[in-house]
């Protein structure tokens, strides 16, 4: 069985978030909510500054806190390792935002459905998209799984222009991402929590 | 190697410690009201006051589950939360709830003295136990908040709770709502459940300066950063200071009211110390190795 | 991966076209369920950006859905006029909007069409720019040129006869960028350079020095980061060129005396130094020890360096001219100028004239060609200021000091549109300057016809923050007449140009405004009627613009029905001169602006809808066999331009190192103004960039002791900022750079501001206000100021900051390079807390 997984290359990524808006256009999360994002962090002091852009979304990990601490199910794993969210189940306890050692949960509050991008108008757009969320319930990065269920490549690493992100089956050998974590050295973020993270960094 | 130093960071688009903020003022109820139900039960079994205990019981049930309810984002599904006992310390806590309810309920209709009595009385004391302590799971079953992700939280909770239902119990007597074996001398187990508490606040906050930087972010919320003032004033100064200063120095001599007083102020520093603990749990940066 | 699987059953279907949210125009793909449009991605089968887009092109659909688009044709109600103040906007019937129109603006062409001024910026409809010019006035009252390059565009095509150049992404190893986002975040295809760069980088290993006073994404990406004061990038450039010239003695010779005029003798004046009889350019040969003209079949060796005295003459080739002239431009010196310590300079000059590798070659598809893979590309950070010539001449010194001016790994040239690189011969051997491209030159006239006195830049481009000034004072160079109406574009003056104050004064001066846009901005807030446009998803056009490395149009075209009772502005356009009466100057214009050849010309009298000229400009350019029908079935003719076409396309003449041109431009000029009976400062046409150090920009008190740079080259602001669209505004909300006006911490720290402080920033110029946002990635006397913070529109979106950066800039002609036009886009300022 597959596990899918990412790769991203934190040497080509230049910081541009085209992921961060090509995320929020395919799965239309309401404002203020992005399933991926870029962080940048600036260390050093002028003239010997470095500063460095690490895209982040949920790291799919194999042994997910997440799945572990949900009361009731609507967290679960896939057999292909995508971690997902069932809103029909969802009751918003939000044990699994404070389990995620990477934050990549957020609450889809109350209200938050009918606030609009344009302040109390939803766009047509936005009138699609928002017939698969809920209110109160828990939401998250899906690694875009319809699309992946169609042969589809996520939508953040379809629009990457440095391609920098690259998705692929870790269980595959000859696979991109593997062979990118084998000749690069793959980096998982915080390793030191013994998540197992599905998504790998390489510099 | 360039120096650095971690900023706290909100929403922005930067590496950095990031504060919780799904688990608030609701969850502290919750713990609040789990603790001194089950607290107050605890006593009132030892002490053969059933009344009491029914009315730990009730508070276990409509102030925790009630507070737990009102944080859900969907409490119509709340029956949900049930089903994953094998995993989530969530579920449990409510299973442990029901079976606390039921054994304790059973023990309330039973004739005292009976040996089945007898048999659910330990039942009862030890499912209160348990539940004073799942609370404490919960919070530390979060390997994402270094500050939470401690097995001292399980004891604080133990004791916290004992201290609780102490309190309750010390006011209620005074007032003479209730009567026990005057056996038991409250002022005194009040006095030294304060002073555990208080060792134990010092040594698990102690144990987090040494600990991971994450959870020293949060140590500095809590006595340097926003949190201090209340931290300072509602756990230490009413939480410790008078509460101790109270019942070591005039205690039950001083009437209803210094008692009432003894209590309201455990109380207030009791709800704070968990509400602060929440709110200065702290998110390690997600990078991890990945920093610069 | 496999194609997205769609259906049209249930009317779920992707259709391509080209995106418009910067000028470039990438191909995408829209998908489109049950009308709705739900996605924008990159079209996998345009080889420009290969099924990748930017950030703001997946933008493109809230800028579409946006509720505040103008939906009919509407006319202000309120007669109050301000920044803030509510038009009242009324819809109107098309009908009664383009009479009021017409009525207005053909009682204007009648008394004098020059009381109009013209706003017009769509950049993917360039041939449409030059509608004013078929109503009859020549103003420019927009910065069309200016934030992107008055210095950049015609020095380019004088060099090469290209519009715009950037290094070879496929053979550099060494890349030095200043001032610019190539590759990054900005200019040229952003999608497809994003992905050119990262091979570059990540799979070729190849070296990049950034050079910004801002740690610019490129910067944060780069090997090395070299802090600049702004406006100082010719000195940093001109300390290593004395580093190569006088210290490392290494430049290709071979490059130097086959490809340009270097080794062309020049007299004492600074002139070619000319045949008597023949008034050839005369060179020295080495071998025979004589001057002979410069294509004498029997030269041996052109001499490069040394003093001759031919027939009486001191002569010395244009080269040693060059080397003479920059004998003091020590890196010492230099460094106190730019605060870039001058053994940085030493160390990028001699890594840079290394990574050359001078003399090597490379075969490409059969062609041996030089191997130069070294070179410096920048853009309007670098060039961007009063003496724009000078930085551009100075930098592509540099890189022609190593040859590497279109060659292999080199600095290539890249043409704004199919035609690629103009060539064409000129005189004396040289390849002809074009620095007309974006329109034809304005010819001469005292007092001049156009109030941003293009007449006074020969080889420039539209000054435009001239305009208000002149408007204001009409005396000091003789304007007869008053502008009393204006037409606005895709166009906000208001906002993108120098001197708010001052035109500001003239939108009150205005009686009658008419805008064509989709969407009101700070400026068309004022307009008393709007005529609504298409959105880019409801519209066709044949887009190419500046293509590094690929060539040929993507056709855009309406994803979904209009949603609004809008129009195509190129019909709103013909309509508008059908009315007021220069339709047949309209059609004429159109011929020329959209290539159309003798047989698809368009007639006199007659009005064309936008796709009947798009159809007549798609055979033209491609055959009757590639007409738009084609590319409504196949979408692009793009294809990659072929190496003879990018490499050496001029080769058989020389191209200019020493420039003499300026000369001729400067002398042509000062006769003209002999002869009008008026003076002009011609001072600044300069054969060799040097270092000024009477730079007005450095000049300016000491109490103003900062510099003040903005930027918008971050990809999500690229090209325009489009701050009203919901998903720019969440992420520029989140990103620190764009929260506040950026200080360096030790800055800071002195002047006692922490982030979040309101602050005043004071030029000589203006003043504005801001919210402080202390950083450390900034060089300590410089501030940033993104253009995420400097708008005022009433739309609701807009976080309204009103940072507006240009307030504080210059806008005369004491701050204008007076060869390219350019305006100062740096300024010093002081700053304090509030």
């Amino acid at each position: 069985m597959a596990r899918y997984g990412m790769v991203i290359d934190l040497k080509r990524c230049v910081g541009c978030n085209a992921c961060t808006v090509a995320c929020k256009a395919e799965n239309g999360t309401p404002p203020g909510i992005f399933f991926t994002k870029v962080l940048e962090q600036v260390a050093g002091q002028y003239p010997i500054v470095k500063k460095k852009y690490v895209p982040v979304l949920c790291n799919h990990c194999l042994n997910a806190p997440c799945v572990r601490v949900c009361p009731s199910g609507a967290t679960h794993k896939r057999e292909d390792g995508i971690v997902l969210v069932d809103y029909n189940k969802c009751i918003g306890c939000k044990a699994c935002v404070v389990a995620c050692p990477y934050k990549n949960r957020e609450l889809m509050p109350e209200g938050k459905l009918k606030e609009g991008h344009f302040k109390g108008y939803l766009t047509p757009f936005e009138q699609v998209k928002y017939k698969k969320f809920q209110e109160g319930v828990v939401v998250k990065c899906t690694f875009c799984s319809e699309r992946v269920d169609q042969g589809l490549e996520p939508s953040c690493v379809n629009t990457c222009p440095a391609e920098a992100r690259v998705f692929g089956d870790l269980h595959d050998p000859e696979s991109k991402v593997s062979r990118l974590i084998r000749q690069r050295g793959g980096i998982q973020p915080m390793s030191e929590a013994n998540t197992d993270p599905s998504v790998y960094y390489i510099e | 190697m360039i120096s650095q130093t971690v900023p706290m960071v909100g929403e922005e688009f930067v590496m950095g410690y990031r504060k919780q903020s799904v688990w608030s003022k609701w969850i502290a109820l919750a713990f609040f009201f789990g603790k001194v139900g089950s607290g107050m039960f605890i006593l009132a079994v030892l002490l053969n006051t059933p009344l009491i205990a029914l009315a730990g019981l009730v508070i276990e049930n409509v102030g925790k589950g009630g507070a737990l309810l009102i944080h859900l984002g969907r409490p119509a599904r709340f029956w949900r939360a049930m089903t994953r006992p094998q995993s989530s310390w969530i579920s449990r806590t409510v299973w442990v709830m029901g079976i606390f309810t039921v054994i304790g309920l059973i023990y309330l209709v039973l004739p005292a003295g009976s040996p089945a009595w007898q048999i659910f009385k330990v039942l009862a004391l030890v499912s209160a136990v348990v539940v004073a302590i799942t609370d404490g799971f919960v919070m530390n079953d979060s390997p994402a908040i270094p500050l939470w992700n401690t097995p001292m939280l399980p004891f604080l909770f133990l004791f916290y709770s004992l201290l609780g239902g102490t309190s309750v119990f010390f006011f209620l007597v005074h007032g003479g709502w209730a009567s026990i074996t005057p056996l038991v001398d409250l002022e005194t187990l009040e006095t030294a459940l304060i002073i555990i508490n208080l060792i134990g606040v010092a040594i698990y906050l102690g144990s987090m300066v040494n600990a991971t930087a994450t959870a020293r972010e949060s140590l500095r919320l809590l006595i340097k950063g926003p949190y201090s003032g209340m931290f300072f004033g509602f756990v230490v100064a009413i939480g410790f200071i008078l509460t101790l200063v109270l019942t070591l120095f005039l205690g039950a001599s001083g009437g209803t009211l210094v008692v009432g007083l003894i209590t309201l102020a455990d109380l207030i520093g009791h709800f704070f110390i968990f509400y602060l603990l929440l709110m200065v749990g702290v998110y390690s940066p997600v990078l991890g190795k990945l920093t610069i | 991966m496999a194609k997205a699987a769609t259906s049209p059953a249930t009317g779920d279907r992707w259709v391509r076209s080209a995106c418009k949210m910067c000028l470039h125009g990438c191909g995408i793909r829209v998908r489109v369920q049950d009308g709705v449009i739900v996605k924008i991605e990159g079209d996998p089968d345009n080889l420009n950006n290969r099924g990748k887009i930017c950030p703001k092109g997946h933008t493109g659909i809230m800028r579409h859905y946006d509720p505040n688009r103008i939906k009919s044709p509407v006319r202000r109600t309120n007669p109050n006029r301000g920044p803030g103040v509510d038009p009242g906007w009324e819809p109107i019937s098309w009908d009664e909007a383009l009479d009021i129109v017409g009525k207005r603006l053909k009682k204007i062409r009648q008394e004098d069409p020059r009381k109009l001024l013209v706003a017009i910026n769509d950049f993917q409809r360039i041939h449409l720019w030059g509608w004013g010019a078929a109503f009859g006035t020549g103003h420019y009252f927009t910065t069309t040129g200016q934030f992107c390059g008055a210095a950049y565009h015609p020095i380019n095509g004088i060099i090469d006869g290209s519009f715009a150049s950037v290094n070879d992404y496929e053979y550099c190893n060494y890349w030095i960028q200043m001032g610019g986002g190539d590759g990054f975040s900005s200019h040229l295809h952003v999608a497809g350079s994003i992905k050119r760069m990262a091979d570059a980088r990540v799979d070729r290993g190849m070296k990049l020095v950034a050079v910004d006073p801002r740690m610019a994404s490129y910067c944060a990406k780069a090997d090395e980061w070299i802090p600049i004061l702004p406006g100082t990038d010719r000195a940093f450039i001109l300390g290593m060129v004395y580093v190569i010239l006088y210290e490392l003695n290494r430049y290709d010779a071979e490059f130097l005396k086959k490809h340009t005029n270097g080794p062309y003798l020049i007299a004492p004046d600074g002139r070619l130094f000319r045949h008597p009889e023949s008034k050839k350019p005369m060179v020295w040969d080495g071998v025979d020890n004589r001057a002979k003209e410069y294509d004498d079949p029997t030269i041996k060796d052109f001499t490069l360096e040394g003093y001759y005295k031919v027939n009486g003459t001191e002569v010395r080739p244009g080269f040693q001219v060059i080397k003479d002239t920059l004998k003091d431009h020590t890196p010492e010196k230099m460094s106190k100028v730019c605060d870039v310590p001058a053994e940085t300079m030493r160390r990028i000059a001699r890594e840079f004239v290394e990574a050359a590798r001078i003399g090597s070659t490379v075969m490409i598809e059969g062609k041996q060609y030089p191997y130069r893979p070294a070179a410096i590309n920048f853009y309007r950070g670098a060039i961007g200021h009063c003496e724009g010539t000078h930085d551009h001449a100075a930098i592509k010194l540099m890189n022609m000091l190593v040859g590497n001016i279109d060659v292999p790994g080199g600095h290539l040239g890249v043409g704004l549109d199919h035609r690629l690189l103009l060539i064409e011969p000129g005189p004396d051997g040289m390849l002809k300057p074009q620095p007309h491209i974006l329109h034809p030159m304005v010819p001469f006239t005292c007092p001049p016809n156009t109030l941003q006195m293009m007449e006074f830049f020969p080889i420039g481009l539209d000054p435009a923050h001239l305009v208000a000034h002149n408007i204001l004072n009409p005396d000091e160079w003789g304007f007869d007449f008053k502008p009393e109406a204006a037409l606005i574009y895709h166009a906000n003056p208001l906002k993108n140009i120098n001197g708010y104050d001052k035109v500001l004064e003239v939108f009150k001066m205005l009686d009658f405004i008419v805008a064509i846009d989709i969407l009101p901005n700070e400026s068309t807030e004022w307009a008393d009627v709007i005529l609504p446009d298409h959105s880019y998803l409801e519209s066709y056009m044949m887009t190419l613009c500046e293509p590094p490395v690929i060539t040929g149009h993507t056709l855009r075209q309406p994803v979904v029905e209009p949603m609004y009772d809008t129009r195509d502005a190129h019909d709103i356009l013909t309509e508008i001169s059908e009315r007021c009466g220069c339709l047949d100057e309209f059609n004429g214009l159109l011929n020329f602006t959209m290539f159309l050849k003798p047989e698809h010309h368009l007639k006199p009298g007659r009005k064309y809808t936008v796709l009947e000229c798009l159809d007549r400009m798609a055979k033209s350019i491609y055959g009757p066999g590639q007409d738009l029908k084609w590319f409504m079935k196949n979408n692009n003719a793009v294809r990659h331009i072929k190496p003879g076409e990018m490499y050496l396309p001029w080769e058989g003449m020389r191209i200019s190192l020493y420039h003499e041109y300026f000369l001729q431009v400067a002398d042509d000029l000062e006769e003209k103004f002999r002869a009008a009976g008026k003076e002009w400062d011609t001072s600044s046409y300069l054969p060799v960039p040097t270092w000024n150090d009477n730079h007005p920009l450095h000049r300016l008190p000491r109490e103003y002791d900062l510099y003040a740079i903005n930027f918008k080259a971050e990809a999500v602001l690229n090209h325009h900022e489009n701050t009203t669209i919901p998903w720019v505004n969440e992420l520029v909300s989140n990103i620190p750079i764009h929260k506040g006006v950026l200080i360096n911490t030790r800055t800071a720290r002195e002047k006692g501001i922490k982030t979040g402080d309101r602050i005043s920033i004071e030029s000589p110029f203006g003043r504005v206000e801001g919210i402080a946002r202390v950083i450390e990635e900034i060089h300590p006397r410089v501030i940033g100021i993104s253009n995420a913070i400097t708008r005022w529109t009433m739309h609701p979106v807009e976080r309204k900051m009103n940072t507006h950066f240009n307030r504080l800039l210059p806008a005369s002609l004491e701050f204008t390079d007076r060869v390219s036009g350019h305006q100062e886009t740096a300024v010093k300022v002081r700053i304090s807390k509030i």
